[in-house]
C-alpha cells in the first residue's frame, strides 16, 4: 500500500517523539555505558582504558556467575509459572463466578505493592523460625519443613514464589481481555458440536491468544531481566550469594561497591545478552509479519 | 538499605531548585541518611546548633547509606553540590579530593585543637594529603558483643573477655538448650561484621592491619588466618535455622527477649534496647572481645564540604564544621545517636554505662583500631564481603577460603 | 451492550465442575492474601507483641495508632510529618505521567502495527531491547544529560521521564493489540479516506479499551511505586511518596518500628488499589467494547 503524502507526515509525527528516546536517551546512555566498561572507572567515571580488563574479571567472579545462573532458573520458572497460573486465573474468572470484582482484585492487589515491604513479608512467612513451617508445627504437625529459604540450593524458588504472587494478577488481567475477546459464535458452535469445555480452550482459544500470551510473556520477561527489588528485600542475595541476581550485580557495584568499570561491563553483557536472544525472535517475527 | 541506590543523583537535583537568591543568607544543604526515629533526633541536634547560629537548615535526608551518598557524589561531579554530605569515616572520599572537589577544613581543624582530642586514627582517616577534608563527628564501636545478663546467668557465666570464654560459653548454652546461643543476621554485611570480630578478636591487631591494610598476601595463606576462619565458622554451630535473610534488629531483639544468649552487633543495636525499655548492666551487658592486642574497631560517620564559589556558602560550611565538634553537639548527639563523641574532653556523666565503656576503650591507644572502610576502598570491602559470605554459607573450607581471600587481595592491586 | 450479555452464550453448568473451579479460586485467593494478612494484623499490633515473633497471631489489642503515626507524624529526616506530605505531589506526578505516556505509546504502536513505515521493525526491535534493561543503568548519564541542557527539575521533567521509560512497554501493548485486531477494519476505514490520526481516534482506541485499562494498570503501579525517577527527577517541591516511605522504612541505624513500616506500605499502596477495585466497571465495560470488534 504506497502511502500519501500526507499520511507519511502524519506517520512520522507520531513516531518523532519514540524517535528522539531512542537517539538522545538510549543509544546516549548506552553507549557511555559500554565505554565505561572498558576503563577502570570506580567511584567517579574516568577514561583510562584498560581494554577487557573488567571483563576477564566479571568471568572469573563467583557472584556473576551464580547471578547469571539464577537468573536463568529463576526466568524459566517464573515466566512459565506465572503465565499458567495467570491464564488459569483469568479461565476461572471467566465462568460467570460469584463476586468477580472482588475475585479479580485479589488477584490483582499484589502488583500493586513494591516490593521494598512485601519482601519483607515473604521472607518472614518463609523464615523457618517465623512463618508458615512455624505455624504448621504449632498446629502439631511436628514434622513440617519447609525452609527453603534458608537453604542456599533452594533459596532462589523462594524469589519464584514471591514473583509469581506479583505478577500472575497482570497476566490474568492481561488473558482475561483476551479471553474476553473470544467471538461468542465459537463458544456457540463449539456446544452444538457437544465439545467438552476444556476441549475448547485447548485447541480453539488459546491458540486464538497468540497475542495475549506474546504480550504477557515479553512484560515477564522485561521483569526477569531486571529483577532487583525483590532479591534486595527478600534475602538480600543470600544466603551467602545463592540468590545473587545481575541487575543487583550492577547496581551493588555502581555505588554501594564504588566499581563504575566492573558494573557497567556487568550492564553491558546484560544487554548484549538481551540483543543476541530479542533480535532473532524479532527478525522472526518480522519475516512472519510480511507473510501475513 | 541500599534498596533503590540511585537515591544518588537523587537529592542532586532537587536542591537547584531551592538555592537561596539572596548570597547573604548562611544556608546549608546537608544530605545525609539518618531518617528515623533516634537517628533523625541526633541529627537535629546540628540542624538546631546551626540554625542558632543564624543559618537556615536545608534538609536533605535519604534513607539508605548507598543512596544518599551517591545522591550527593552524583550531585558533586555535575557542578551542583550539596553544602554538606555524610560519608562514613574512610576511604570513601578519596577519589573526590583527588578531583579536587572538597573543600579543606585545616583551619577550623588547627583552630579547635581537633588533633589534641581525637583519637589518630580517627584524625588519619579524615586526612588527606596533610590536610583535614573530613569532619569526623562521632565513633561508632562496630565489634560489640551484648549478652542477656539473666540467659548468662542461668548457666553460671561471667561476661565473657576473649573468644574462648565466649566459645565456652555458647557451649554452656547449646547444652543447655533452652535458648538460642548466638543470634544472628545472616545478611552479607552482617556476616562480614561477625568475621571482622573474630578477625580483630582472636587474630589481633596485627592480623586486623595485615589483611584489610597492608593488603598481605602472604598473611591471608598463613596458619594463624585460617584459624581465624575456623573459629568463625565454628560459631555457625550456635546459630538458629531462621538466622539467613534476618535483619539485625530481629537478632538483638532475641536476645533482648532472652531468645538468645548473645550478638555481635555494632553499637546502634543499643537503639533497641533502648526502645525495649531495657537497662544496660542490669538487663544486658555490652563488651568488647579482644586477644589483648587492640580489639576495639571504630567507625563512624563524617561530613565533608564540597568546594563551593559563593562565600557565603564557605561560612556556611565552617560554621558547620566548627559548631558540628563542640563538646555540647558532641554529648548531645551521641546521647541520640547511640554513638560515642569524638572528642576525648567532653563530659560523659550524661552517657549510658555502655557508651561510657566504649569512651574507655577509645581512651587507650592501644585498644583504637580503624574499622575496615577506613582501611581499604569500597571495592575490595566489597570482594571480601562476597568471599566471606560465601565461606559462611556452603562447605567451602578455611584453606579453599585463604585462598580465596589471598587471590581477591591480590586482584585489588 | 452489557457483561451479561456479552457471556449469555457460554455453556453453565451447576456441578462438580463447578465445585472444582470455586475451590480453585479459594486456594488461590488464599495464597494471594496470606502476605497481605500478615501485613495488617502487622500494622495493628504495637511492638512488643511483633517482637514476640507470632506472625499470623491476631493483635491482642488491635491499635490504629501505628496508622496514625505513619500518616501523620513518622519522621522522614528532620520532617515528622508522616507520609502525607507526599501523597498529593504522587497524585499531581501520575496523572499526567498515566495519561500522556499512554497517548504517546498507544500512538507509536499504532504506527508500527498498522502502518507499513520502513525502517519501523527496527525501531521497535530497539524498543524491545531498551524494555529489558535495568532503567537504574540509565540515571546517571540521564542526570548529566539533563544537568547539560539546563532542564531544570519539576513537574514537566518528571512527567517526561516517565513518559520516555514507559513508551518500550506502552508500544508493545497496543502493537500487539492492534496487530491482533482484523485487518479488514483499518482497510474499510483508508477505503473511505480516513486519515491517519482520524482512524487513530475514531476507530483504533475506542476499541482499545480492554487494553487502556491494562496499560492503565501497569502504568499506575509503575508510576505510583516509583521512587528513584521521581527523587532524582521531581525536583524538591514535587517528591513523591515513595520517597517518604523509603525514609520510613529503609533507615540504616534506627530502630525499627514494623508496625509503621506496614501501615505506611499499605497507606502508599491504596491508590493503586482504589484503582483497581474500581477499575471493575471499566474493566467490563472495556472488555464489552472489546467484544464489539468480532
Amino acid at each position: 500500500m504506497r502511502l500519501s503524502l500526507t499520511s507519511r507526515l502524519s506517520v512520522i509525527s507520531a513516531l518523532l517523539p519514540a524517535l528522539m528516546v531512542m537517539l538522545v536517551v538510549y543509544i546516549g546512555a548506552t553507549s557511555w555505558t559500554a565505554w565505561m566498561s572498558l576503563t577502570n572507572s570506580r567511584m567517579l567515571p574516568n577514561n583510562n582504558f584498560v581494554g577487557f580488563r573488567q571483563y576477564e574479571l566479571l568471568l572469573t567472579n563467583d557472584r556473576w556467575l551464580t547471578s547469571v545462573h539464577n537468573v536463568i532458573i529463576y526466568g524459566v520458572l517464573f515466566v512459565s509459572l506465572a503465565l499458567l497460573i495467570g491464564f488459569l486465573l483469568a479461565v476461572a474468572i471467566d465462568q460467570r463466578v460469584r463476586a468477580e470484582d472482588t475475585i479479580r482484585s485479589i488477584y490483582l492487589y499484589p502488583y500493586a505493592m513494591s516490593f521494598v515491604v512485601t519482601g519483607l513479608v515473604w521472607q518472614w512467612l518463609l523464615n523457618p523460625t517465623l512463618g508458615i513451617q512455624h505455624v504448621l508445627r504449632s498446629w502439631g504437625f511436628a514434622g513440617a519443613t519447609f525452609d527453603w529459604i534458608v537453604r542456599p540450593e533452594t533459596a532462589i524458588y523462594c524469589l519464584v514464589i514471591a514473583g509469581v504472587w506479583q505478577a500472575s494478577g497482570l497476566v490474568m488481567a492481561i488473558m482475561l481481555a483476551g479471553l474476553r475477546g473470544v467471538d461468542d459464535e465459537i463458544w456457540k458452535a463449539a456446544r452444538v458440536d457437544g465439545l467438552p469445555k476444556w476441549r475448547v480452550y485447548i485447541s480453539i482459544v488459546i491458540p486464538m491468544m497468540g497475542a495475549s500470551f506474546a504480550t504477557a510473556a515479553v512484560l515477564l520477561s522485561t521483569a526477569v531481566v531486571r529483577l532487583y527489588d525483590l532479591s534486595v528485600s527478600m534475602t538480600n542475595g543470600g544466603p551467602g550469594i545463592a540468590s545473587e541476581v545481575p541487575a543487583k550485580f550492577v547496581m551493588d557495584h555502581l555505588f554501594e561497591r564504588a566499581n563504575i568499570g566492573l558494573a557497567t561491563a556487568a550492564a553491558t553483557t546484560m544487554l548484549i545478552t538481551v540483543i543476541a536472544v530479542v533480535a532473532p525472535y524479532l527478525y522472526w517475527r518480522a519475516r512472519k509479519g510480511e507473510v501475513r | 538499605m541500599k534498596r533503590i541506590l540511585f537515591a544518588a543523583v537523587a537529592v542532586a537535583t532537587t536542591a537547584l531548585a531551592s538555592l537561596p537568591a539572596n548570597a547573604q543568607e548562611m544556608k546549608a544543604e546537608v544530605i545525609h541518611w539518618w531518617t528515623s526515629g533516634g537517628e533523625a533526633a541526633a541529627v537535629k541536634v546540628f540542624a538546631d546548633q546551626f540554625t542558632k547560629a543564624g543559618g537556615t537548615w536545608i534538609d536533605s535526608a535519604v534513607a539508605g547509606a548507598a543512596n544518599a551518598r551517591n545522591a550527593a557524589i552524583t550531585r558533586t561531579v555535575s557542578g551542583n553540590p550539596p553544602t554538606a554530605m555524610q560519608l562514613n569515616t574512610g576511604k570513601q572520599f578519596d577519589e573526590l579530593v583527588e578531583g579536587d572537589l572538597l573543600a579543606d577544613i585545616d583551619a577550623i581543624a588547627t583552630e579547635g585543637n581537633w588533633k589534641g582530642v581525637m583519637p589518630a586514627a580517627i584524625i588519619a582517616a579524615a586526612t588527606r594529603k596533610g590536610k583535614m577534608y573530613a569532619v569526623p563527628i562521632n565513633i561508632h564501636g562496630q565489634n560489640w558483643l551484648w549478652y542477656n545478663k539473666a540467659v548468662l546467668a542461668s548457666v553460671g557465666a561471667d561476661e565473657p573477655k576473649t573468644w574462648n570464654d565466649a566459645l565456652a560459653i555458647l557451649d554452656k548454652l547449646k547444652a543447655e538448650g533452652k535458648v538460642i546461643p548466638l543470634a544472628f543476621s545472616g545478611q552479607k554485611n552482617w556476616e562480614q561484621n561477625l568475621f571482622n570480630a573474630v578477625m580483630i578478636g582472636v587474630g589481633g591487631a596485627q592480623m586486623w592491619t595485615g589483611i584489610l591494610g597492608k593488603r598481605d598476601v602472604a598473611l591471608a595463606q598463613s596458619a594463624e588466618f585460617k584459624a581465624v576462619a575456623v573459629t568463625y565458622k565454628k560459631l555457625k554451630d550456635y546459630v538458629d535455622a531462621g538466622a539467613p535473610g534476618r535483619n539485625w534488629n530481629d537478632a538483638t531483639n532475641m536476645v533482648i527477649q532472652g531468645k538468645a544468649g548473645m550478638q555481635i552487633m555494632g553499637d546502634w543495636a543499643k537503639g533497641e534496647f533502648v526502645a525495649a525499655g531495657k537497662v544496660p548492666e542490669k538487663d544486658y551487658g555490652c563488651t568488647v572481645l579482644s586477644n589483648g592486642s587492640g580489639g576495639y574497631v571504630m567507625g563512624g560517620d563524617v561530613f565533608v564540604f564540597p568546594k563551593a564559589k559563593d562565600p557565603a556558602t564557605t561560612k556556611a560550611q565552617m560554621t558547620l564544621a566548627r559548631l558540628m565538634l563542640t563538646p555540647e553537639t558532641q554529648i548531645q548527639f551521641a546521647l541520640r545517636k547511640g554513638s560515642i563523641p569524638v572528642r576525648n574532653d567532653v563530659d560523659t556523666s550524661a552517657l549510658d554505662a555502655c557508651a561510657q565503656k566504649g569512651m574507655r576503650y577509645v581512651a587507650d591507644k592501644a585498644q583504637q583500631m580503624p574499622s575496615g572502610d577506613m582501611l581499604a576502598p569500597p571495592a575490595l570491602i566489597g570482594a571480601l564481603q562476597d568471599a566471606i559470605s560465601q565461606y559462611w554459607n556452603t562447605s567451602m573450607s578455611a584453606d579453599e577460603f585463604s585462598a580465596k581471600v589471598a587471590a581477591v587481595l591480590k586482584s585489588a592491586e | 451492550m452489557s457483561a451479561t450479555a456479552l457471556s449469555s452464550g457460554r455453556p453453565r453448568r451447576i456441578s462438580p465442575a463447578r465445585w472444582g473451579l470455586y475451590a480453585f479460586i479459594l486456594i488461590t485467593a488464599l495464597y494471594f492474601l496470606l502476605p497481605l494478612y500478615v501485613m495488617i494484623v502487622t500494622s495493628l499490633k504495637p511492638m512488643a507483641e511483633i517482637r514476640q515473633g507470632n506472625l499470623l497471631a491476631l493483635p491482642a489489642s488491635p491499635s490504629l495508632a501505628a496508622w496514625v503515626k505513619a500518616w501523620t507524624s513518622a519522621c522522614t529526616g528532620l520532617t515528622c510529618e508522616g507520609i502525607r506530605i507526599g501523597f498529593f505531589n504522587s497524585l499531581r506526578i501520575l496523572v499526567p505521567s498515566v495519561v500522556i505516556s499512554i497517548l504517546v505509546g498507544s500512538l507509536t504502536g499504532y504506527a508500527l502495527s498498522l502502518w507499513r513505515v520502513r525502517g519501523a521493525n527496527i525501531l521497535f526491535g530497539a524498543m524491545m531491547v531498551v524494555a529489558f534493561i535495568p532503567y537504574q543503568v540509565f540515571i546517571y548519564p540521564l542526570v548529566r544529560v539533563f544537568s547539560f541542557t539546563g532542564l531544570g527539575q519539576s513537574l514537566a521533567t518528571i512527567v517526561t521521564i516517565h513518559t520516555i521509560f514507559g513508551l518500550p512497554t506502552m508500544t508493545l501493548l497496543f502493537r500487539n493489540y492492534f496487530t491482533s485486531l482484523p485487518v479488514e477494519l483499518f482497510k474499510a476505514a483508508r477505503i473511505d479516506g480516513a486519515g491517519f490520526y482520524q482512524i487513530y481516534a475514531r476507530i483504533m482506541m475506542p476499541m482499545a479499551t480492554p487494553m487502556i485499562v491494562v496499560a492503565v494498570i501497569l502504568q499506575t503501579t509503575g508510576i505510583w511505586n516509583d521512587f528513584i525517577l521521581g527523587l532524582v527527577f521531581a525536583g524538591r517541591d514535587n517528591l513523591p511518596m515513595t520517597v517518604q516511605l523509603n525514609n520510613i522504612v529503609n533507615s540504616t541505624q534506627g530502630e525499627r518500628a514494623y508496625n509503621v513500616d506496614m501501615a505506611a506500605t499499605l497507606l502508599t499502596a491504596l491508590l493503586p488499589l482504589v484503582v483497581y477495585f474500581g477499575s471493575g466497571r471499566w474493566f467490563v465495560r472495556g472488555i464489552a467494547a472489546g467484544a464489539v470488534k468480532g
